[in-house]
C-alpha cells in the first residue's frame, strides 16, 4: 500500500501529503468486494517470479496454479491417478519414444485467444525442458513435439521415456502458457511471469507487493458452472503466529502448508467455526533427511551411518516435533506413495547400545571426555521442523558420543555451504517426493550430478550398483518392471545408507468452516480451487 | 574502594549493584545449579511450570528444562553484554584518543568515520553483519559492538580536546616526557570516567540486541540465550506463554540492574567531579 | 560519510556466502549451474568487484539506486513504496511518545523525589527495559486476539475499497498497536530525559530569578523551566533517529507492516546487495535530514545558542 503513488517526481508533494493524515489523497480503487464469494488466504512469500512452467516450486503453485494449468491433476479417484485439464487423454506407443496428448477444446486464454496445441509445443520446447527446474530432468529426451491438429500434441523422446514417470509429473511439469505472449521476447523476463496470463478458472489482476495478490473470477473457463468463487485473495503474512490469529479473528478463511504452527493446531481446532484438515498433501510429501558428506573417513563407513539411524528415536521425533502430523520413514519412498513403495527394506530401530557397538567396532571408541569424533551439522533453515531436528539430532549424537556442533545460516549461505561448498558433515534437509522417484528423489543419491544443485546428492557418495538401477528405470517402459527396479532402489538406499530417511510429513490447512471442497484432491492447495465454495 | 561505598550508598547504586551481583554469581555458578548441557532434553515437552518440583519452571516443545536455560542463558547475555562493551569503549578510545590528539587531517577522517556509523542505524548493521557473516557468540559481539563504538569515540575525542589544553600536560611535555606516555598517563585516566559511565549503557543495550538478533534467529545455535527462548516460546505464545515470559522477564531485571547501577554510578561520579 | 557507508557496506556483502543468484536458485527450490550462471551475467553479478562498486557509484549519481535481484524491480521503487509506511509509523510514535513523554516528564519533575516521580521514574525505567519484540507480541495476544478491539497485522483491511475519512479510520485502526508499542518503549526514555532536564533547570539563574519574583508555579513550570528542559529532549530525538529505523525491523515483522525495516531483513535474505545498499544510504539520508531538523528546532527553542555550536 502506498498513500499516494510515489514516483520520484512526486516525493516531494508525498512528503507533505504525509505531514497532513486528514489530508491522505485518494486514487482509484477496487470496488467493494461482492458478498459471499470471497476468500482469503495467508500467504507466507512473495515469489519473484509467478511462471509455475519455469518454476514449478509449492510457493510458485500456490498462488498460481489458479491462473496458469497443467495438462492433468492430481486427483483421488480419476484415472492413473489424474484428472484431465488442458489435455484429455494421453498414450504412450509400444516403444517409449512418444505420448500423445489429445487437448481439450473451446479453452481460451485470460486475454481471450484460443488456446490451440501451439502453445503445448512452445511451452514445451521453449520453457519446460529448457528453462524448468524439475523439466530438465523429466523431458531431458524430449527432442520435439508434432501437431497434427490444434487439439493433437505428440511428445516425441529420443529414448524410451516411461509413460509412468511422464504421468506421475504432469500436474508438476506440464504448467501451459500461451505462446503469443512469450514468443519473440526473453522469456525469463517477460513481464507476464508476474503479471499471469492462463487459462484457468481465476484471472490474475492485482498484486501489491508487501501486502497481498488478487485473483477474480474467470467468466469464460471452460468447465461451465465453475469457478464457484468470485475473488482469491492472497494476503502476505509472513509471521506465523499471524496466520492463527488472523483466522480466529476472521481476517482470513484459509492457512494452508502449516501456515498455523503444529503447536497451535490442538487449540485452534477446539475453537468454534475453524476446522484442522491433513488431508490434501499426499502427493506433496517432504521428507525429513540426513544428508551425509561421505568424505569424512568417519562417515564414508557404512557402520558409522548405520549406527548414526540406530541413534534416532523416530517415534520422539515424530511426537514431538511433528505432533504426532508425520510418519517415521523406512527409506527413499514414502508410505503414501503406494505406486512404488516397498516396506520389505532393512529398518534401524531405535538402539543406543547398538549404536554405541557398532561404533565400537569401526575402531571409533569414545575417549576420556565421552566424546568418539566431531561433526558439523548443519540443519536447513526453512522450517521450524528442519531446525529443532537439528536441536534433537545434536542430543541423539552426543549419546552415543558424537559430538556435533550446529551452524545457523540462513537460507542463502545453508544453499552455499552445503550444495556448492560442500562445507558440512551432517546437514537436515527437506526434500520433495513428488509422486514418482525419478522427479526429485533419485537425484539425491546418484553420482556424478554437478556442485551447486540443490537438493541432490552432494556428499560425493558413488555407488555402482545403485546408479545402474537408477539409470535403467529412467529408460524402463514396462510399468511392472519399472516398479521392480525402484523397489530395489529402496533395499539398496535402506542398506548402504547414503542418506538417512527420519521421517515424512505433509502439512495441514486450517480452515473456516463456511470453506467446503477443501483438501479434495492430492495436491489441493496448488491446484486450481475451482470448485472451492464459501458457504454464507 | 570509597566509589563502591558511595555507591552503595545511593538507593539506585545499591539495588543495580545488587541485581548484577546476583547475575555474576549465577553467571558463575551456573554449571553447578544446574549440571549439564542446558540444552539436552531432560523431560516431558511442555510440561507447565510450578507442576514438577523437578522441572521448576517446565520444559520446552523439545522437553529441555526452562530453568537451566535461564540460569545458562545468563551466562551469554552477560558475557556478550560486556564483550561488546569492551570492545566497543576499547575501539572508541582508540580512535578518540587518536582523532583528539593527532588532529588535523587524521582528526578530519576518522571524524568522517565515526560520522559514517552514527548514521547507519546499528541494528540494522548488526543484522546485515551477522547474516552475512555466521551466527556465533564472536561474531555477534563484534557485530554489537560495530554499531556501537561511534559514541564512545565521539566522547572520547572531545574529552581529549580539553584536557590537552590543561596544565598538567603542558608541564608534561615541558619536562619531555614522550607523547605516548602523556596519552596514556596523563590524558586516558582524565578521560575515561565520562565514558565509563556511558559504559553502562552499551551493555543494557548491547544484550537488548542480542535478544533481538537471537528473537530473528541469528544468534548462537549452540548455547542457549534468553532470545532465542522467547523465539522458541513464541510459537507456542498462546497455550504456553510462560515460555516466553520468564526468558522477558529475565531480560527485563538484567536491564534495569545495569541500568541503576549506571544511574548510581553517574551521580558518585558527578559528586566526585565536584568534589575535585 | 556517504562514501564510506556504501563501500563499507560493499565489502561486508562482498564477504558474504553465496550471492543474490544463490538465493533467488534457493527460493525456486532448485536450478542448475548454467541457470546460474546466466542469471548471473544477466545482473552484472560475474564481474570484477571494483567494475560493480564503479557502476553503482555512477547510477547513483544519477539518483538510480540500481536493480534488485531478489524483486526483479527497481531498488528507489520498492524503497519509495516501503517507506511512508516506516515513517507513518515512526513518525506517529515518535509524536506520541515525546508528546507523553515530555508530559509526564515533567509532571514528574516539578517534584522531584515525590511519590510521583518515584513512581513515574520505576515505570519508565521497566519500560526501558522490555524488548519491543516481546511487547508487540505481548500487546497483540491481549488486544487483537483476546479481546479483538484491533486488527492482528497488516496496514489495512485488504481491498476493502473504502476511499477518504474512512481509510484513514481503517489504517489507525490498524497501527495502533504497532504504534503503541513503539511509543511506549521510546517514552521511557524521553521521560527520564525531560525529568533530568527539568531538575536541572529548575536551579538555573533565571528560574530562581523568576521563583523570587514570585510568578506562579504553573507558569514558571511551562515557560521557563520546561522549555530549557526541551533542549535536550530534542537533542535526543536526533541522536535516536537511527537506532528507531533500526527498531522498526522487528516490529514491522511481527505485526506484518510492509515496510523499510522489512525490506532491509529481505535485503538481507535475499543477499541483495543493491537493495541492502540502497537502504543504508537512504536510512542515512533520512538520519541526516532528522539531525538538521532537530537543529533548527533547536536553534528556535534557544535563540542563545548558535547553531553550530554543539553539533560535533
Amino acid at each position: 500500500m502506498t498513500i499516494a503513488h510515489l514516483s520520484r517526481r512526486t516525493l516531494l508533494q508525498a512528503g507533505a501529503a504525509l505531514a497532513a493524515s486528514t489530508a491522505l489523497p485518494t486514487f482509484a480503487h477496487a470496488q467493494a468486494a461482492t458478498a459471499g464469494g470471497r476468500l482469503i488466504v495467508a500467504a507466507d512469500s512473495e515469489p519473484k517470479n509467478l511462471n509455475p512452467a519455469i518454476v514449478a516450486s509449492n510457493g510458485v503453485f500456490f498462488i498460481a496454479s489458479k491462473v496458469v494449468e497443467p495438462l492433468a491433476e492430481a486427483s483421488f479417484s480419476g484415472k492413473d491417478g489424474l484428472s484431465p485439464r488442458l489435455a484429455t487423454s494421453w498414450e504412450g506407443s509400444a516403444d517409449g519414444k512418444s505420448v500423445t496428448f489429445k487437448l481439450r477444446e473451446g479453452v481460451k486464454w485470460h486475454d481471450g485467444k484460443p488456446f490451440t496445441s501451439a502453445d503445448v509445443v512452445f511451452s514445451a520446447l521453449k520453457i519446460w525442458k529448457p528453462l524448468q527446474n524439475l523439466g530438465r530432468l523429466v523431458f531431458a529426451n524430449l527432442e520435439d513435439v508434432e501437431t497434427p491438429d490444434d487439439t493433437t500434441a505428440i511428445f516425441k523422446f529420443s529414448k524410451p521415456t516411461p509413460l509412468q514417470l511422464i504421468r506421475n509429473a504432469l500436474p508438476v511439469v506440464s504448467s501451459v502458457v500461451p505462446k503469443h505472449v512469450y514468443e519473440g521476447s526473453d522469456i525469463s523476463a517477460n513481464p507476464a511471469n508476474v503479471k499471469l496470463i492462463g487459462t484457468g478458472p481465476f484471472k490474475f489482476t492485482e498484486y501489491k507487493p508487501g501486502e497481498y495478490y488478487r485473483l477474480t473470477k474467470n467468466a469464460d473457463y471452460w468447465n461451465k458452472g465453475e469457478p464457484k468463487l468470485d475473488e482469491v485473495i492472497f494476503r502476505v503474512l509472513p509471521d506465523r503466529a499471524g496466520a492463527g490469529a488472523a483466522l480466529e479473528a476472521e481476517e482470513i478463511q484459509l492457512a494452508a502448508f502449516s501456515a498455523v504452527p503444529l503447536t497451535d493446531l490442538s487449540r485452534i481446532s477446539k475453537v468454534p467455526g475453524i476446522k484442522v484438515i491433513s488431508k490434501g498433501y499426499e502427493a506433496l510429501t517432504y521428507q525429513l533427511v540426513i544428508e551425509i558428506n561421505h568424505r569424512r573417513k568417519e562417515l564414508a563407513d557404512v557402520k558409522v551411518r548405520q549406527a548414526i539411524a540406530h541413534a534416532i528415536d523416530k517415534k520422539f521425533v515424530v511426537d514431538t516435533i511433528f505432533l504426532g502430523y508425520a510418519a517415521a520413514s523406512t527409506g527413499p519412498v514414502p508410505k503414501n506413495a503406494p505406486e512404488f513403495y516397498d516396506a520389505t527394506v532393512p529398518t534401524y530401530a531405535f538402539d543406543v547400545a547398538k549404536a554405541n557397538a557398532l561404533l565400537d567396532e569401526a575402531g571409533y571408541k569414545k575417549g576420556a571426555d565421552g566424546k568418539r569424533f566431531s561433526l558439523k551439522l548443519r540443519p536447513a533453515p526453512y522450517f521450524n521442523e528442519t531446525k529443532q531436528f537439528g536441536d534433537y539430532l545434536r542430543q541423539a549424537l552426543s549419546a552415543v558420543g558424537i559430538d556435533a556442533q550446529l551452524v545457523n545460516a540462513d537460507a542463502a549461505a545453508h544453499q552455499k555451504a552445503v550444495y556448492t561448498d560442500h562445507d558440512f558433515d551432517l546437514a537436515i534437509g527437506p526434500p520433495v517426493f513428488r509422486g514418482d522417484p525419478a522427479i526429485s528423489t533419485t537425484i539425491l543419491v546418484q553420482s556424478g550430478i554437478p556442485d551447486g544443485v540443490p537438493f541432490s546428492n552432494q556428499g560425493g557418495y558413488a555407488n555402482k550398483e545403485l546408479d545402474d538401477v537408477i539409470a535403467k528405470a529412467a529408460v524402463t517402459v514396462d510399468t511392472t518392471a519399472r516398479t521392480d527396479l525402484y523397489k530395489q532402489f529402496q533395499k539398496l538406499v535402506a542398506a548402504d545408507l547414503p542418506l538417512i530417511n527420519v521421517a515424512e510429513w505433509g502439512f495441514i490447512s486450517v480452515a473456516r468452516d463456511n470453506v467446503l471442497n477443501v483438501s479434495n484432491n492430492p495436491r489441493w492447495a496448488v491446484s486450481n480451487w475451482s470448485d472451492t465454495v464459501l458457504k454464507s | 574502594m570509597r566509589w563502591l561505598r558511595n555507591l552503595a550508598g545511593t538507593p539506585e547504586g545499591a539495588i543495580g549493584l545488587g541485581i548484577l551481583l546476583l547475575l555474576a554469581l549465577i553467571a558463575l555458578f551456573a554449571p553447578i545449579l544446574s549440571p549439564g548441557d542446558p540444552l539436552r532434553i531432560a523431560g516431558q515437552p511442555l510440561l507447565a511450570p510450578f507442576a514438577d518440583p523437578s522441572f521448576p519452571l517446565g520444559t520446552d516443545r523439545l522437553g529441555r528444562d526452562v530453568l537451566a536455560g535461564i540460569l545458562h542463558g545468563t551466562r551469554t547475555s552477560l558475557a556478550v553484554g560486556i564483550a561488546a562493551a569492551l570492545a566497543a569503549i576499547a575501539i572508541g578510545l582508540c580512535i578518540g584518543l587518536t582523532a583528539g590528539l593527532a588532529g588535523g587531517l587524521v582528526d578530519e577522517a576518522l571524524m568522517r568515520v565515526v560520522d559514517a556509523f552514527q548514521i547507519v542505524p546499528s541494528f540494522l548493521l548488526a543484522l546485515a553483519f551477522v547474516s552475512v557473516i555466521g551466527a556465533s557468540v564472536p561474531v555477534v559481539v563484534v557485530a554489537i559492538a560495530l554499531g556501537a563504538w561511534a559514541d564512545p569515540a565521539r566522547l572520547t575525542r572531545a574529552q581529549v580536546l580539553s584536557i590537552r589544553e590543561r596544565d598538567y600536560v603542558a608541564s608534561a611535555r615541558v619536562i619531555g616526557m614522550h607523547p605516548a606516555e602523556i596519552a596514556f598517563r596523563q590524558i586516558l585516566p582524565n578521560a575515561l570516567p565520562p565514558v565509563l559511565a556511558l559504559s553502562a549503557i552499551i551493555v543494557a543495550a548491547a544484550i537488548l540486541t542480542e535478544a533481538a538478533l537471537s528473537f530473528l534467529g541469528l544468534g548462537d545455535p549452540n548455547v542457549v540465550t534468553w532470545g532465542s527462548m522467547i523465539a522458541e516460546g513464541r510459537n507456542i505464545l498462546r497455550s504456553s506463554p510462560s515460555l516466553s515470559i520468564f526468558p522477558g522477564i529475565a531480560l527485563v531485571i538484567t536491564v534495569i540492574g545495569v541500568y541503576l547501577f549506571s544511574e548510581g554510578l553517574n551521580k558518585v561520579l558527578a559528586g566526585r567531579r565536584s568534589d575535585a | 560519510m556517504l562514501l564510506i557507508v556504501i563501500i563499507l557496506t560493499f565489502l561486508l556483502l562482498e564477504s558474504a556466502s553465496g550471492d543474490a543468484v544463490d538465493a533467488y536458485l534457493l527460493s525456486i527450490g532448485g536450478g542448475d549451474a548454467i541457470v546460474a550462471k546466466s542469471l548471473r551475467q544477466s545482473y552484472g553479478l560475474d564481474q570484477s568487484m571494483l567494475a560493480r562498486l564503479w557502476l553503482y557509484f555512477t547510477s547513483l549519481a544519477k539518483l538510480d539506486l540500481g536493480w534488485s535481484v531478489a524483486f526483479g524491480r527497481p531498488v528507489l521503487d520498492l524503497i519509495l513504496e516501503r517507506l511512508p509506511n516506516t515513517l507513518l509509523l515512526m513518525g506517529s510514535a515518535t509524536a506520541l511518545s515525546f508528546g507523553l513523554g515530555s508530559a509526564l516528564g515533567i509532571v514528574a519533575g516539578t517534584k522531584p523525589e515525590s511519590i510521583r516521580d518515584r513512581t513515574l521514574s520505576a515505570v519508565s525505567l521497566i519500560l526501558y527495559a522490555i524488548p519491543s519484540f516481546w511487547l508487540g507480541l505481548v500487546l497483540s495476544i491481549v488486544f487483537a486476539v483476546q479481546l479483538r478491539w484491533l486488527p492482528t497485522s497488516g496496514i489495512e483491511t485488504i481491498a476493502s475499497g473504502k476511499v477518504g475519512l474512512a481509510r484513514t479510520a481503517d489504517i489507525v485502526l490498524h497501527l495502533v498497536l504497532p504504534v503503541g508499542t513503539l511509543a511506549l518503549i521510546y517514552m521511557a526514555l524521553f521521560i527520564r530525559v525531560m525529568r533530568a532536564g527539568m531538575a536541572e533547570a529548575w536551579q538555573l539563574d533565571f528560574v530562581l530569578f523568576a521563583r523570587s519574583k514570585g510568578l506562579s508555579r504553573t507558569r514558571i513550570v511551562l515557560r521557563h523551566v520546561a522549555r530549557n528542559a526541551l533542549l535536550p529532549l530534542v537533542t535526543m530525538l536526533g541522536l535516536q533517529s537511527a537506532a528507531m529505523i533500526g527498531g522498526s525491523v522487528v516490529i514491522e515483522s511481527i505485526f506484518a507492516i510492509p515496510g523499510f525495516g522489512r525490506l532491509a531483513q529481505e535485503a538481507v535474505s535475499g543477499r541483495d546487495a543493491p537493495l541492502l545498499m540502497g537502504i543504508i544510504v537512504v536510512s542515512a539520508v533520512l538520519v541526516i535530514c532528522v539531525n538538521l531538523i532537530v537543529d533548527l528546532v533547536y536553534t528556535a527553542l534557544d535563540p542563545r545558542v548558535g547553531a553550530s555550536e554543539n553539533r560535533a
